[in-house]
């Protein structure tokens, strides 16, 4: 967590030592909010309980709510879906500003290209991050990531200490054991994860790429599937919104962070990205321009197989 | 009162488990989930509040309660009669959980037929709190960590073992078969919280309905449907007729009924696709209203025990607690209200 290492004594040569990230992102949700552009700011703060949990900032009084910590671990950008209409009739689109972890911040370039948003009317709060937490665990995905600093931002947000990334690049190895099992065994893991799926919708509603206005899960016209809270639904729901996924997940996951079964969605996450970068070397929101592989059909398109 | 040791216990459990279904406290993969347990053994004893609520039991979040044949000639089947159980390790706020569902399914004319059956069915035996424990607020909202409400049997954990309380005649009838000695005993005292905010009378509640407050609380939420799954006294449900299988010749169709949750748009959504509750505030607010207002004002039972569940499950720290605190602030200082 941020604010432990300022205590550090420096030694007499060391560079002046940096305000610390939490100070950093105060200061630039200060001067959003001081522009008038900027209608609110998207962080974190403490709640009563100790627990982090996003606080939507309006007043420039208000940024010392702001925190920053190892177990922020949402990703902030799903919540970009709730600004995307005018304030008002004949108002304009209202501009936000977002506090980003790297992989958070290429859902803004997902979204974007998916033409959800505007670049000009987010304004990303990036930060160079090394690793967050879910449950108190360093999550699956930080240590083999490879990006520390986001491929979009408005302002960086820089860490005290020198972030260097977990990997050079990433070779998936948490996932063989997974890939080595036969389907039979894969599906009876995964029906037993699912088992204790409540079907809360929690993965969905916390993912920035799920942003239907009705989800399959809910349509009733076609009634694709029973409202039922037992296991077929529970598997066919969250097969389908990995199918929904592939090749859009980010990687935040912020949907693990957000179960209440504590079910390890990551896994799922990262074995679609592995394919999804084997097969079309493409990386999710990397930059707002190429379409995610599954949304496009190019009939010259080779598979790297 | 009667003295149990732990194995009188367990062994009274175990032939309980013989006869009909027992469902206990069980620990998945690190949650505390009450599932059916074959003995004892299976508990996870010492256990605090479990992750889920045991609802699920007196009001499935999945049943079918009709089921149609359709071929040549139609049969309609009501759902079989559920099976006998007891659900142990109770604690006192769910057992309060079921008084607050009764309030709407069996003491409202006509009464809900299927949940009649089940809360007929099964026996509950209640294990007190030796302490509120992190986000507890049972006494906010009238209850009590030892409180034997809405129980069949109360266990209080005493030095030795467990003081038998039997609270209601079903509850005599299957305490009947437990080995005890009768013994005077002073029950211990449960640690309270202290410093909880005040529930606000429901007038209150009306005349703050149009807050700013309940915008910016909604800020955060996404929206999901944990709250309302965890929370033991949350009662709305989906029905949906729904085609189960196929025989030759035969359609069989389920009528079903599902947990719904208030707090997601689609629960409110219409025919046309009009949602009278369109945005997230309306929707929140309508959960802590039912329970704070509209449920006690319709149906004389409070939509809330305080568990406190639902304030560790939220992904995104809503707490309802603050909202009662805000409430009991705003209705103090009414001036502060910008």
């Amino acid at each position: 967590m941020s604010g432990q290492k300022s205590e550090r004594v420096e030694s007499g040569t060391a560079a002046p030592a940096r305000p610390t990230m939490e100070a950093q992102i105060r200061e630039a949700a200060r001067a959003y909010l001081e522009d008038v552009a900027v209608s609110c700011v998207i962080g974190y703060e403490r709640g009563p309980r100790g627990n982090v949990r996003p606080a939507f900032i309006y007043e420039a009084d208000d940024v010392d709510r702001l925190v920053w910590g190892a177990d922020c671990n949402l990703n902030l950008v799903t919540y970009v879906h709730n600004w995307k209409q005018p304030l008002g009739r004949g108002q304009p689109v209202p501009t936000v500003a977002i506090v980003a972890r790297p992989c958070d911040a290429r859902a803004v370039n997902l979204l974007i290209h998916e033409q959800q948003i505007q670049r000009d009317k987010v304004k990303v709060i990036g930060l160079t991050c090394a690793g967050t937490e879910i449950n108190g665990q360093p999550r699956l995905a930080c240590q083999y990531c490879d990006e520390r600093v986001p491929v979009v931002y408005d302002v960086l947000i820089e860490a005290e200490g020198e972030v260097t990334a977990a990997v050079e690049a990433d070779a998936y190895e948490d996932i063989a054991e997974m890939e080595s099992w036969t389907p039979a065994e894969r599906l009876a893991y995964w029906a037993s994860e699912f088992d204790r799926c409540i079907r809360c919708y929690a993965c969905r509603q916390a993912c920035p790429g799920c942003y239907c206005f009705e989800c399959v899960a809910e349509q009733v016209d076609p009634h694709w599937t029973s409202i039922a809270l037992e296991l077929p639904e529970k598997h066919f729901f969250h097969v389908m919104r990995a199918f929904h996924l592939a090749g859009r997940c980010v990687g935040c996951d912020a949907c693990e962070a957000v179960c209440p079964m504590d079910i390890p969605l990551s896994k799922l996450n990262r074995k679609l990205a592995k394919e999804v970068e084997a097969m079309f070397g493409y990386r999710t929101g990397d930059d707002p321009e190429t379409a995610p592989p599954l949304t496009t059909f190019d009939p010259q398109e080779q598979l790297r197989l | 009162m009667k003295i149990v040791t732990q194995a009188q216990l367990n062994q009274w459990l175990d032939a309980i488990a013989e006869e009909k279904m027992l469902v206990a406290p069980v620990e998945v993969e690190g949650k505390l989930l009450y599932q059916p347990v074959d003995d004892s053994g299976a508990i996870a004893w010492g256990y605090e509040r479990t992750d889920m609520s045991p609802k699920t039991w007196l009001f499935p979040a999945t049943e079918p309660i009709l089921t149609v044949e359709e071929g040549l000639e139609t049969a309609i089947r009501p759902a079989q009669d559920p099976e006998p159980k007891v659900v142990f390790g109770v604690r006192p706020c769910d057992a309060r959980g079921a008084l607050a569902i009764d309030a709407l399914f069996l003491d409202q004319d006509p009464a809900d037929g299927r949940y009649a059956q089940h809360r007929a069915a099964t026996t509950l035996v209640g294990l007190s709190c030796p302490q509120m424990w992190d986000s507890c607020f049972c006494t906010v909202v009238g209850g009590a960590p030892n409180g034997s409400e809405g129980l069949d049997i109360l266990l209080t954990e005493v030095e030795g073992g467990y003081a038998v309380q039997v609270v209601s005649e079903k509850g005599e009838a299957l305490a009947a078969g437990l080995q005890g000695e009768e013994q005077a005993v002073k029950l211990p005292e449960p640690v309270l919280r202290e410093g909880l905010p005040e529930l606000r009378a429901t007038d209150e509640w009306r005349a703050q309905f149009d807050e700013r407050y309940w915008e910016r609380v909604a800020d955060r939420c996404l929206g999901c449907r944990v709250c309302t799954f965890v929370c033991p006294t949350c009662r709305c449900f989906d029905v949906r007729d729904e085609v189960a299988t196929h025989r030759p010749g035969v359609r069989v169709i389920e009528r079903l009924r599902a947990w719904d949750a208030c707090t997601v748009s689609a629960y409110r959504r219409i025919a046309g696709g009009h949602n009278p509750r369109p945005t997230q505030h309306m929707r929140l607010r309508n959960r802590f209203y039912c329970k704070f207002m509209y449920y006690p004002e319709d149906f004389g039972a409070l939509g809330c025990v305080g568990c406190g569940r639902c304030i560790d499950a939220c992904p995104v720290g809503i707490d309802i607690l603050e909202a009662v605190a805000a409430v009991a602030e705003t209705a103090a200082h009414p001036e502060a209200v910008g």
